[in-house]
């Protein structure tokens, strides 16, 4: 009862700042036996500041109000989106963390609030989104005041999910939230959450909504411990759905049954009505449970394939040169337009002059290209090609890169494990088909009713793992000494010969050690010599000549006034 | 004499025409020893490419040439084909190669005018003595070891813009023996804009020029000292001019004080600086450059100075050595120098040594890079000991001639019998 009254007097308040919040979740099972799961968590606000709200985040408000965030995107992602074989998800989004933001028109200083702004997140995610620098962001070719990044090596955990859980109304513990249980959540062969905040504008008048997503991807038969394709609720998120959220306007739980036809299963529970014939809802008021019994448990036809998709590799062997290969697939019978954004990082420095688009094997010229030349440790390669894909077509775009050779100290721990190299990003207006589910409107309901002939949809390529040369990590101090005793080879021998003369002398010659053997010899003889004052024999020394003094006998060689001078005397 | 010169001319370019045009060409131009950085056409094509998209090539951090070079490649590249691009940089090759043999032709006849002047002094059998026949053999030797080296081959072959700078630096010691001041000071200037280091030659340039004129030498050395710097300035202008922004200078030459790029080649920065502390950074990249460029000039200068040419090769071996993109065109073009001082050859005592570890350095390199980048069963540290020795031998190449200059100095003052009172003696630096 108190709950109630609470939740009632909740309810009122967010009436006064006129905010709205929904849940919703979107199950699809997808061929190949796995089952997909997108829970959208929307709040609409039509207050453009976010300082006093009830059911907006307050944390984030404080964030996009500080940073002048007109639209944000964040995606942390774990595992790969199967195009191919699973058609397109609600919100596409490569493994790592992704984000983007477009701030204010009129803001002036744009990389500090992006800085600002990335920071900000990555503490309120627990994420490492405060690695983003100029080195891995790009602006917008269009837009001065749009910023993207991707960090393809970000893991995805629990100190993920607990706070992003902490942003909903109802937090985890009623609603649909409390499906998502850590432990399940990252079992799922693909998980992925999502903050997508923008403004709905029309006629100038501005709504504001925030979808907290998140998609998950769960292989049946992993799941169901009998070996059969059967999922259930319980199943995939380990528990059923006690309570909903009273803060939301409605809790509902839609049912692709689509696929159906080629893999029928039958449902536990008969929904409450159907959407455009093959979407089952249910509207959730309490205790709510859902399995479904896959009748032929076999191997399983495989879908529609989708119009539109991807393939990305490296190609070469070494580590010297490479390639970077991105195919686009165009299974549709008509031509599409499509806009490839590839952003490559320094350390894969790209000639633009190998660039080559090529469609089903033959060259072809793109329709528009912008090329942005990297720096190193300063700026990404970025390049954007706009294509007109023939219908039923492979283009290839193909770029040669060399691998470059870091300092020690940049490379990452575990540096043979190698380099992420981040998706890249297609987009295109595709027709509607029947692989294609469109999620442009605020709500699940109103995107499965909407009627539009084409759609954008906007893929993102697998990303790479990429093996730098590396250096020997445990050599710095070996070989600053052993490059300074080779410079030091060249300055020994040229400091001599500028600054000294050549003299004869017919003192032997002693190597190294012995010499300076010898001196201490003589140095140590010299004062046991001198103590003993009555011995005056006087330590042997050696005459250097100083060729003034000598006179130059074809014969004798260098002779001295006193040599010849005693030679003389012989003679006589 | 002439047949054996047009024979060794006719096998330089046979060999170079069919490198050239073999698939041996990508594979010799992809090769770190010969390619670096500065000096690689691949990375020319992508700045012309990018030029010729109206993208800043100076934005990006693959094109290091300067702007004079980046339209003249602009041009070359659109109006010639590949074939006959090939072709240009063979006949720069040979241009080069004439240019050395006069110029060695002159220095030795020049050296003979000066011995026969002193003649009566020396013993006729005395070996000190450059016979006449020097004059006709030293420049073969010159034109031979540069159309036939496999480094300046190699070279070529990969079309590096070594080539020019090699072109433009025989132009410039051809002027220094005929003391032409002008075309000097151009071929000087236009050598060292891209390269940067080579413009330690100014000394042995303004040493010979002056010797033109007894009277005022001073006066002399200004002149060429702002000959030079006039040509530099305008042409640095003129290169303001082309791409109307500064940020050449921090590509061309930032890029080459600073060490950016630090791919493998056969100098000695690129490990040095990969396995640099960042603190110590700036302080080895002061010393390390002063003692590339500016270190030697002077005490070099002051102790060769009857001999520019010898200096001009001994600041050009030490730059080859120690510059921070070495490539081997620039070893080939000092080896090919070394004939030209025939005469200091008897004094040289470590030329097997030498001979050998070049010979082993050319082998190993390639062998250990495969093992390291291909094959990954070597390291780095592989690599780098094969750079390190082939430093070092090149290092006692260079010190082995300078002592052969000054024991040969010494002896033509005061006799080869080295004794003193009838006992043998040694010589000594003291």
């Amino acid at each position: 009862m108190n709950v109630k009254c609470i939740g009632f007097l909740f309810v009122f308040i967010g009436q006064a700042y006129s905010e709205s919040y929904n849940e919703e979740l979107f199950i699809k099972p997808l061929a190949t036996g796995y089952v997909y799961s997108f829970f959208q968590f929307t709040i609409i606000r039509e207050d453009d500041s976010f300082k006093h709200s009830t059911l907006f985040p307050h944390s984030l408000g404080d964030i996009i109000d500080r940073f002048h965030v007109s639209e944000l995107d964040v995606d942390l992602t774990s595992g790969l989106w199967r195009h191919k074989s699973w058609g397109y998800p609600a919100v596409d989004a490569p493994s790592g963390a992704e984000i983007s933001a477009r701030f204010h028109n009129d803001t002036q200083d744009v990389d500090q609030h992006w800085y600002g702004l990335t920071n900000a997140l990555s503490g309120l995610l627990c994420t490492s989104l405060n690695f983003i620098n100029s080195a891995n962001s790009y602006e917008s070719s269009a837009h001065r005041v749009y910023r993207y990044s991707n960090l393809p090596r970000e893991n995805v955990c629990t100190e993920n999910l607990t706070p992003w859980k902490k942003l909903l109304p109802c937090d985890s513990t009623r609603g649909l939230s409390s499906f998502l249980n850590s432990g399940r959540v990252h079992n799922a062969n693909y998980h992925s959450l999502g903050i997508h905040f923008r403004p709905l504008c029309n006629a100038g008048k501005c709504k504001y909504e925030l979808r907290l997503t998140v998609s998950l991807v769960y292989d049946s038969v992993f799941i169901s411990f009998n070996n059969n394709y059967d999922w259930s609720l319980r199943k995939m998120f380990g528990t059923g759905l006690f309570m909903t959220c009273p803060l939301a306007d409605y809790s509902k739980i839609y049912l692709d049954t689509s696929s159906n036809i080629s893999v029928p299963y039958s449902i536990s529970q008969e929904p409450d009505y159907f959407l455009k014939k093959n979407i089952a809802v249910y509207n959730l008021n309490g205790i709510f449970h859902l399995s479904a019994i896959v009748s032929r448990p076999k191997i399983v036809v495989s879908e529609l394939r989708p119009l539109l998709y991807t393939d990305r590799f490296i190609t070469g062997f070494g580590q010297e040169y490479g390639g970077l290969v991105t195919r686009i697939y165009n299974d549709h019978r008509s031509p599409i337009t499509a806009t490839v954004i590839e952003n490559i990082p320094w350390f894969l420095p790209i000639y633009y002059h190998t660039l080559k688009v090529t469609s089903n094997g033959i060259r072809v010229t793109p329709k528009g290209l912008i090329y942005k030349p990297g720096k190193g440790r300063v700026r990404i390669y970025y390049l954007e090609i706009v294509l007109e894909l023939a219908p039923r077509s492979v283009t290839e775009i193909s770029v040669q890169f060399d691998y470059v050779f870091l300092k020690w100290q940049e490379y990452p721990p575990d540096a043979n494990h190698g380099f992420y190299i981040g998706s890249a990003i297609v987009k295109a207006t595709i027709p509607r088909h029947a692989t294609s589910l469109t999620f442009d409107k605020s709500l699940i309901v109103d995107n499965i009713n909407s009627t539009g002939s084409d759609y954008l949809i906007c893929l993102k390529t697998e990303n790479f793992i990429i093996t730098l040369p590396t250096p020997d990590f445990s050599m710095p101090y070996n070989v600053i000494c052993l490059a300074c005793t080779v410079v030091a080879l060249a300055f020994g021998p040229i400091h001599n010969i500028t600054t000294k003369r050549l003299k004869l002398t017919t003192a032997k010659y002693v190597p190294g050690l012995a010499s300076i053997a010898q001196k201490l010899y003589v140095l140590l003889k010299n004062i046991i010599w001198n103590r003993n004052k009555n011995n005056k024999r006087k330590a042997a020394k050696v005459k250097v000549f100083a060729h003034e003094e000598l006179s130059y006998h074809p014969r004798l060689g260098h002779v001295s006034e006193e040599f010849m001078k005693d030679k003389v005397d012989c003679i006589k | 004499m002439e047949k054996l010169l047009f024979f060794v001319y006719s096998i330089g370019i046979l060999i170079r025409i069919y490198l050239s045009f073999s698939d041996f060409s990508t594979s010799i131009a992809d090769r770190v020893e010969v390619s670096t950085p500065l000096n690689s056409w691949k990375r020319v094509i992508e700045g012309v490419s990018l030029y010729n998209e109206n993208i800043n090539p100076y934005d990006g951090d693959l094109f290091h040439e300067t702007p004079l070079a980046l339209v003249f490649f602009s041009h070359l590249t659109s109006t010639l084909s590949d074939f006959y691009v090939s072709l240009v940089f063979i006949a720069c090759d040979l241009i080069t190669a004439f240019v050395l043999y006069y110029t060695s032709k002159i220095y030795t006849e020049n050296l003979l005018k000066q011995q026969t002047k002193t003649k009566h002094v020396y013993n006729k059998k005395s070996k000190l003595l450059i016979p006449d026949d020097f004059s006709v053999i030293n420049p073969f030797y010159v034109c031979s070891v540069y159309m036939l080296n496999p480094y300046t081959v190699f070279s070529c072959i990969a079309r590096t813009t070594t080539v020019f700078n090699n072109l433009f630096l025989a132009l410039c010691l051809y002027s220094m023996v005929k003391r032409h001041r002008l075309l000097g000071c151009l071929s000087l200037v236009l050598a060292s804009l891209p390269t940067f280091y080579t413009f330690g030659l100014l000394a042995p340039l303004m040493i010979s020029c002056a010797s033109n004129d007894s009277k005022n030498k001073t006066g002399s050395f200004i002149i060429t000292f702002l000959t030079c710097g006039t040509i530099s300035c305008s042409l640095l202008y003129l290169c303001y001019t082309i791409m109307n922004e500064w940020t050449f200078l921090d590509s061309v030459y930032g890029f080459i004080l600073n060490v950016r790029d630090l791919k493998p080649n056969i100098g000695l920065f690129w490990y040095f600086f990969t396995e640099m502390f960042e603190h110590f950074r700036a302080l080895f990249v002061c010393a390390f450059q002063l003692n590339a460029s500016v270190l030697y000039v002077i005490p070099l200068s002051i102790r060769l100075r009857h001999d520019p040419l010898l200096l001009a090769t001994s600041l050009l071996s030490l730059t080859a050595v120690f510059k921070s993109y070495p490539s081997i065109g620039d070893v080939g073009f000092y080896l090919s120098l070394l004939p030209i001082h025939r005469h200091l050859f008897y004094f040289m005592q470590q030329a097997f040594i030498v001979s050998c570890f070049f010979v082993g350095c050319t082998v190993f390199a390639p062998t250990v890079w495969h093992l390291w980048i291909y094959s990954r069963s070597a390291n780095a540290n592989f690599y780098f000991g094969v750079t390190l020795a082939f430093a070092t031998t090149q290092i006692f190449l260079i010190t082995d001639l300078l002592f052969a200059y000054i024991k040969r100095e010494f002896a033509l003052k005061h006799g080869m019998k080295r004794m003193i009172n009838g006992k043998k003696a040694r010589l000594m630096l003291d």
